[in-house]
């Protein structure tokens, strides 16, 4: 599975893509998993306890004519990720990518997108956190993705959001778009709220104390509240779209 | 005075400048509230409504599209890609929304 979670800061996307790469790597073998969002938050998420630096050295990208930013020929995707990948809880690796450690050369980072674009290990499923909001959303990180999944909150904003990233989405024509409600509060059909948007919904996650403690506390809801209502809702979405094919 | 608010995506800066926005010009300022998020929704927490907050999204992405003519003064800019918000508050949605680059 190659899926990339885009939504509105605040949406929860860092929350439930760790989440989901984390029960992906429990139930279906190994997971890379991304954080491209310039603010990081992935981490916690996946239960790494801190922000780590999880880069890749820029010296490995290099400006070649005709081509623009290229990763250097002797190096494959595969091995930067064995070599710089962090490990993580269940077997994950990860890294951080949206966030430079120091300033890099204009551009340079557009081959770490070819890295991920070219990361392809049997078995192996890739889980993007991208961007929050609008801006720059997609901006070719989500190029590695065969599914892309808009994380929204019901409120007039959240929605007002969703909306405008599936428009936004309408450039990627091959890649299958769903909607993840998150934060439901009892309030409202998640069915027609999908249907409003013109998105399958591919599941409804709760609003759930549990949850939030562990995000104040910078844990993972995996972890931390494992039965909570919104970690199983999130157990139940992964196994449905893993039914529904890679 | 001039406010800018800033944070971390999902922290409560829209809302929060919604709020003081209204405080403000319902104790007797005349306030200009500028949205300057590429995801532009503070006409939804200064009580514009969906519908309007969208239409002015719009008016300032056709600038971008070439649809609209950039506006030359700070009066103009205010016109054409403002609208009156509850409490006689004006918004304008100043920065530029980005457009999907499939890089």
């Amino acid at each position: 599975m190659r899926l990339a979670f885009i939504g509105k800061g605040g949406s929860g996307k860092s929350t439930v893509s760790g989440t989901v790469a984390r029960i992906l790597a429990r139930d279906r073998g190994p997971v890379l998993a991304l954080d491209v969002d310039p603010l990081p938050g992935l981490a916690f998420s996946l239960g790494l306890g801190h922000i780590p630096e999880a880069g890749l050295p820029e010296d490995l990208a290099e400006r070649r004519e005709g081509s623009g930013w290229v990763l250097k020929a002797e190096v494959s995707a595969e091995d930067l990720v064995e070599r710089y990948g962090i490990a993580g809880p269940d077997g994950i690796r990860f890294l951080q990518l949206g966030k430079m450690p120091h300033k890099v050369r204009p551009g340079s980072t557009v081959a770490f997108r070819h890295v991920i674009e070219s990361f392809h290990r049997p078995g192996w499923s890739v889980v993007g956190d991208l961007s929050a909001g609008t801006r720059q959303a997609f901006a070719g990180w989500a190029s590695f993705a065969t599914r892309l999944a808009i994380v929204a909150e019901p409120s007039a904003a959240g929605l007002l959001t969703a909306r405008r990233l599936r428009r936004m989405a309408e450039i990627m024509p091959n890649v299958g778009l769903g909607l993840i409600l998150n934060k439901l509060d009892g309030a409202g059909s998640p069915d027609v709220i999908a249907a409003e948007l013109g998105m399958p919904l591919w599941g409804v996650v709760p609003y759930d104390d549990e949850v939030a403690r562990s995000e104040r506390q910078g844990l993972a809801p995996i972890d931390a509240a494992p039965d909570s209502a919104a970690v199983r809702a999130i157990e139940r979405l992964v196994r449905r779209m893993g039914e529904a094919g890679q | 005075m001039k406010i800018g608010i800033v944070g971390k995506g999902g922290s409560g800066k829209t809302t929060t400048a919604g709020i003081l926005a209204r405080r403000l010009a319902r104790t007797g300022h005349s306030v200009l509230a500028l949205d300057c998020d590429a995801n532009p929704n503070l006409g939804i927490a200064l009580g514009l409504g969906v519908d309007e907050t969208e239409r002015l999204a719009a008016i300032r992405q056709s600038l971008e599209e070439e649809g609209a003519e950039h506006a030359p003064t700070v009066s103009e800019m205010l016109q054409r890609f403002g609208a009156q918000a509850p409490d006689a508050i004006r918004l304008a949605v100043v920065t530029k929304i980005d457009t999907p680059n499939p890089g």
